[in-house]
């Protein structure tokens, strides 16, 4: 897993690309959370994320649940099918920012 | 990766893997080259891959629990016949205890637990047996077909 941060006003977007399994999610974390921490919203743009396991499913409930902690928000944009499959198997379509 | 058994109708392919996280990539790996070889359907590949890592994963995180630089190796086995798929995982770590594996309730969101939940969403059956020595555990999946 790579990635890249964008920063525009009080909002950063994250770019995550490979596949986010058990090994990879300590690195996704370490990238997410600190902007939560400093107050800022969060896009994170997984276009380039083909694959995602259920520890990947759990960083963005956790990451979604300290935006809400902070009085932020943390918008999930541009999910590739494969991933939106594994969301909706975990049927938390209607509970993340999804768009 | 060994071929077991190839003729038309039942295909066995296994492959062992070191017991740690950072295998899941290559027990991904091997498992669409299996699907592949097999010709699964397309549509059902990559769920069968999910299912089957997050096992993997589970023997990872649960049965070697206390062991996180474990010299030890599990091995995945997919078979499968023109009607039926059946996936087996074999480790030598803590014994399942049967009772406690379950996933987390579905609408109670939080980090964590949905492992076995997605396996149970995308398999038909799951069975847990005493593996036969030197193996502990010996978990099975099946997916008619």
């Amino acid at each position: 897993m790579t990635y890249k941060v964008t920063d525009e006003g009080d909002t950063s977007t994250v770019f995550l690309d490979g596949e986010i399994d058990m090994d990879k999610t300590e690195g996704a974390k370490e990238v997410i959370f600190p902007l939560i921490d400093a107050g800022k919203n969060v896009n994170l743009n997984l276009s380039s994320v083909q694959y995602m396991d259920s520890s990947g499913i759990s960083v963005l409930i956790e990451s979604h649940q300290k935006a809400l902690e902070k009085g932020t928000k943390l918008v999930i944009k541009d999910v590739s099918k494969s991933v939106l499959k594994v969301i909706m198997m975990a049927k938390l379509e209607q509970i993340l920012n999804l768009e | 990766m060994s071929t077991e058994v190839s003729d038309s109708t039942n295909l066995s392919e296994k492959k062992d893997f070191l017991v740690r996280s950072s295998s899941l990539k290559d027990v991904r790996s091997f498992s669409r080259e299996v699907f592949e070889k097999f010709k699964i359907n397309e549509d059902l590949r990559e769920e069968l891959v999910l299912a089957i890592a997050e096992a993997a994963q589970n023997i990872v995180k649960h049965a070697y629990k206390d062991y996180p630089d474990t010299q030890d190796r599990m091995a995945v086995r997919i078979s499968c016949t023109d009607k039926e798929l059946e996936i087996s995982f074999f480790d030598k770590g803590k014994p399942v205890e049967k009772s406690k594996v379950k996933h987390r309730a579905i609408d109670d969101v939080k980090p964590g637990g949905l492992g076995t939940f997605f396996i149970q969403e995308i398999m038909d059956s799951i069975k847990f047996k005493e593996g036969d020595k030197p193996w502990i555990n010996n978990l099975v999946l099946t997916k008619k077909l």
